[in-house]
């Protein structure tokens, strides 16, 4: 047992996770401390045996870098029952109500049966061989990969071993600040140290491997070529070596505006991942009735009313993100005594119910302040333009009447504030605006008005050569900015409001998701896919540029039917091997996604 | 601009009136009332989520915060709260690691209370620091990630003693590993109401000598803008004495909406030549294509007229604003504009 003594804990996970008065956290640094709760303190050293490796310089740097959390935390088990339950409302929701058990998780439940599987039979069957002990976990941020992979551990009782990217402390800031670039090497040191020892240990200690799951929750950063060939390669050791289940942890981002470089590299580091062997599991976004299920569950405990139609609201605008659920939750619920007015009714439900809007309940006024997906708070706005309600004549006289206009391009009045109005109320921002517009408006144009369809397409197109103009060049003030993007989002609304004469007559529709921001995204995609295969072909010196890879260069490729990667064959066809035991294929994944508990946001 | 002048105009040297007059409360923040009333139960409760407050400029987003830092900390403020915005310019890693040597920071704060960072400007702060500011591309995949990685990680595992606010434009510039641990507050600019209500005050308080029109002035300059609005105040008091709206548009460098608007008039009515020369007017006068162009688009969104011509008015100024932008600045370029909307009005009209 001399191993238990020397635990090092790489992570503190359970730490973060969890802030139980009566927990002695000073258990992790000498096990020779009594223990306050033996029960807990008997669970807490279950989980938290992980490594007999020789204390590192990192965790030594991490277990510093908690000592004041367990300061605070002592104090506070000092300060005992009487505090407890005051400050119980100090904490964030999202840490409170961490979920406790498996069935408490908010993601699919296959998902979690799947990831917990993988884990059980290489955890339960050490003796046995698998192809892959590496699994890596994708899916946007705030789905609860990480809530999985803690739950399951525990209730494998496996020990984590999380690699947490440290950052320097100011004094290894002031050795390096001249020489700038070594932090981060050094980050990858650690990391590549990290890798080394749990290789090494694992192999040296044959048994004790059936408790133990190792967690990168975080990959190190990598900057420039040389650093991130290293990662990618440091990856692929350990992919290739490793016995301990290992799992993975990626965001995925799904907004273009964010995913930059990082998350292309991120990718291209995935896709090297699995190319050496490792299964991969995707998460999807939550599911809207999980997340509601969540939000009651946590608002009968706190005992705040908040209607059924409220949670639903805040659970649509999360897209998918149930952390970001609960955070929003937590701030609605902070309200003053007279409460929130506007969306409570039941006006605002129906209005929202299964992402369709009723169109005709047009006088609600169903902006949301708040919450992630902005495009929520469209949608109340869209179905004003769309809907395109008019007064039956031209009742007021107004100044412009004098100037006669031609039959065709006179219109009754709008049943509506002006467009720009309603749009700031919406918070709309211009290119979700035209792009929701461009995809929806032609369900409201009558099949023998081609002539409107034109119209409205070709104020539509302008819209998007204004905005195109805005985009990339980033000198620009804000003023200049803002000026340009008011004036097509006005053209886009008023093009829909004008060129519509005679708009369909209302019932039920409803708002798509715009198809363009799928193909955006999977033509970033593909092009970086290209980029990747136009630099591994050309050892980075190419200057063909990727037209040519996609015209002429990917076919011949594929009929040649070459592997994108040059030492792929043998680890590739380990992949497809893997994944076949594990049922993580592509179209396990499908058929689930298919499943009428899965939407897509 | 406006608050360049407000500055050197006065001889005395006066506090900006917009530092003066920056509500200490969140009580006394205009407008955005559920944000508003939400921050105030946060201020009297504790226990603040992390939050990214965005919206347009000068809608009270700094100032929320600022305040809301006040009144959760109040003795404790200058321990208990770290204060950063994208013009600290000393490098990302400095930045990353103050916050983080903040975060381990002890300080004995009474139960319930954080410390707070408040990041200010945070999108143009994540675009210089740790996104793609040109100088610094070649450090491009770090910057993001390690941004990521310092905030997300400080976010977690200091959430029992430290506390984020974020104050942004848009809040889709903002990561969303950081979006997903934050609660979204969206502003949305002021009306013109609540923009006079404050000028109101401060027009009291500092006996400025004003006509309404004046005020109505500095409101039409603002655009929603308090920040604009008590600047444009400022300035036209400190330069003139007097508030009425020829002082605010001249201390303001903008062309008089007046002017602007009777332009549009004479097209609509098909005056060509007299809309050139009020163009021409403007234009000897000095002011940009860019102002111009700029109080001309606000003009024609407010002004009453076919809905079409609105249409196609506001387009073709689109697309003039945008070549402007793009350099295309000249006087022709305005000339253009208004043939171009005279066109407009010649193929709309009844025959
Ligand atoms: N809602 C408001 N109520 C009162 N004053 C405001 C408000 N919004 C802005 N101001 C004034 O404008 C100035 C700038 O506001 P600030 O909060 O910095 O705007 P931003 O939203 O750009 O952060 C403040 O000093 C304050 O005087
Ligand atoms: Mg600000």
């Amino acid at each position: 047992m001399g191993k238990r003594d020397a635990v090092v804990v790489l992570s503190s996970d359970e730490e973060e996770e969890d802030w139980k008065p009566n927990k002695n956290s000073r258990s992790k640094l000498s096990s020779s401390v009594p223990q306050a709760n033996p029960e807990v303190a008997k669970k807490k050293k279950k989980a938290r045996f992980s490594s007999s490796v020789p204390r590192s310089r990192s965790s030594r740097v991490d277990q510093f870098e908690h000592l004041g959390d367990e300061f605070d935390e002592a104090l506070r088990a000092f300060n005992g029952s009487i505090g407890y339950v005051k400050n119980q409302r100090k904490e964030l929701w999202v840490d409170k109500y961490k979920p406790q058990s498996l069935e408490e998780l908010a993601v699919h439940k296959k998902k979690v049966e799947e990831v917990k599987m993988w884990f059980e039979q290489r955890l339960r069957t050490p003796k046995e061989e698998f192809d892959s002990y590496v699994l890596v976990i994708s899916g946007p941020a705030g789905v609860g990969k990480s809530a999985t992979v803690h739950m399951i551990a525990s209730h494998l009782g496996a020990g984590l071993c999380e690699w947490k990217t440290p950052i320097p402390t100011l004094w290894q800031e002031h050795v390096h600040n001249s020489s700038s670039g070594i932090r981060y090497t050094s980050k990858l040191d650690e990391f590549e140290n990290f890798v080394e020892r749990t290789r090494k240990y694992i192999s040296l200690s044959g048994e004790s491997k059936s408790s133990i799951i190792l967690l990168i929750d975080d990959l190190p950063v990598s900057n420039g070529k040389f650093a991130y060939g290293r990662l990618q390669n440091c990856l692929r050791v350990l992919v290739q070596s490793t016995r301990t289940p290992t799992a993975i942890l990626v965001t995925e981002y799904g907004n273009t505006e964010t995913a930059d470089r990082t998350a292309r590299s991120i990718e291209e580091l995935v896709l090297s991942l699995e190319s050496a062997g490792a299964c991969k599991v995707l998460f999807n976004p939550v599911t809207l009735n999980s997340i509601k299920r969540t939000l009651s569950r946590i608002c009968r405990l706190e005992q705040c009313n908040v209607t059924a139609g409220e949670i639903d609201l805040i659970a649509k605008a999360s897209g998918g993100d149930i952390r970001h659920a609960i955070t929003s939750l937590q701030y609605y619920t902070l309200k003053p005594e007279t409460s929130f007015s506007s969306p409570s009714s039941n006006g605002a439900l129906a209005c929202f119910e299964e992402k369709t809007v009723d169109l005709n309940s047009l006088d609600v006024e169903a902006s949301l302040p708040f919450g992630r997906d902005e495009t929520l708070s469209l949608f109340h706005a869209l179905g004003k333009f769309l809907h395109n309600k008019r007064d039956t004549e031209n009742a007021v006289t107004s100044d412009h009447d004098r100037f006669h206009l031609r039959e065709k391009f006179r219109r009754l009045p709008l049943k509506m504030e002006a467009p720009e109005k309603v749009l700031s109320q919406a918070h709309g921002q211009a290119r979700p605006v035209v792009d929701f517009l461009h995809e929806n408006v032609l369900d409201f144009i009558r099949d023998e008005n081609i002539d409107d369809a034109w119209t409205v397409a070709s104020y539509l197109s302008e819209a998007d050569f204004l905005l195109a103009s805005s985009r990339g060049t980033i000198t620009r003030s804000y003023e200049a900015e803002s000026v340009l993007q008011s004036t097509a989002v006005s053209v886009a609304v008023r093009g829909v409001l004008f060129g519509n004469s005679n708009p369909l007559s209302s019932r039920w529709h409803a708002i798509r998701r715009p198809k363009i921001w799928q193909v955006e995204q999977s033509s970033v995609c593909n092009k970086f896919e290209m980029m990747k295969q136009r630099f591994t072909a050309y050892d980075g010196l190419s200057s063909s540029n990727l037209s040519h890879v996609a015209m002429e260069h990917r076919h011949v490729l594929k009929w040649l039917g070459s592997r994108p990667y040059g030492n792929g064959v043998l680890t590739q066809g380990n992949d497809t091997e893997g994944n076949k035991v594990d049922g993580m294929t592509s179209e396990g994944q499908q058929c689930e996604a298919s499943e009428d508990e899965i939407e897509d946001w | 601009m406006a608050s360049s002048s407000s500055s050197s105009v006065s001889s005395n040297y006066d506090i900006p009136w917009v530092e003066k007059y920056r509500p200490n409360k969140v009580s006394d923040i205009v407008g955005n009332e559920d944000a508003v009333s939400r921050l105030k139960v946060i201020a009297r409760d504790g226990n603040m989520p992390n939050l990214i407050l965005s919206g347009p400029p000068g809608t009270g987003k700094t100032t929320s915060i600022l305040a809301l830092a006040h009144e959760l900390l109040g003795a404790n403020y200058r321990e208990a709260v770290l204060e950063l915005n994208a013009s600290d310019d000393r490098g990302i890693d400095v930045v990353r690691n103050k916050i983080k040597m903040f975060a381990q920071k002890k300080v004995t704060l009474p139960p319930g209370c954080h410390k707070v960072i408040i990041l200010d400007e945070a999108d143009r702060f994540f675009f210089d620091f740790f996104g793609g500011n040109m100088v610094k591309c070649r450090y491009n995949i770090s910057m993001t990630s390690g941004a990521q990685q310092a905030l997300r990680r400080t976010m977690e595992i200091y959430s029992n003693t430290t506390r984020f606010a974020l104050a942004c434009n848009t809040s889709s510039k903002i990561i969303e590993p950081i979006q997903s641990r934050c609660a979204i507050v969206r502003f949305s600019r002021l009306s013109d109401q609540e923009i006079l209500g404050r000028l109101m005050v401060v027009v009291e308080t500092e006996k400025v000598p004003y006509i309404p029109e004046g005020l109505e002035a500095v409101i039409f300059t603002a655009d929603g803008d308090m920040r604009q609005a008590l600047n444009n105040l400022q300035a036209t008091y400190s330069g003139f004495r007097f508030v009425n709206q020829e002082n605010v548009f001249k201390v303001c460098d903008q062309p008089h909406p007046l002017h602007v608007k009777n332009m549009v008039k004479h097209v609509l009515e098909g005056n060509f030549d007299d809309a050139c020369s009020g163009l021409k007017q403007l234009y000897d006068l000095g002011y940009s294509p860019t102002d111009i162009i700029t109080t001309l688009f606000r003009i024609i969104k407010n002004y009453d007229m076919a809905e079409y011509l609105k249409l196609e008015f506001m387009k073709e100024t689109g697309f003039a604003h945008m070549r402007i932008c793009d350099g295309v600045g000249s006087y022709l370029q305005l000339c253009g504009l208004l043939a171009k909307l005279s066109v407009a009005r010649e193929t709309a009209k009844a025959v």
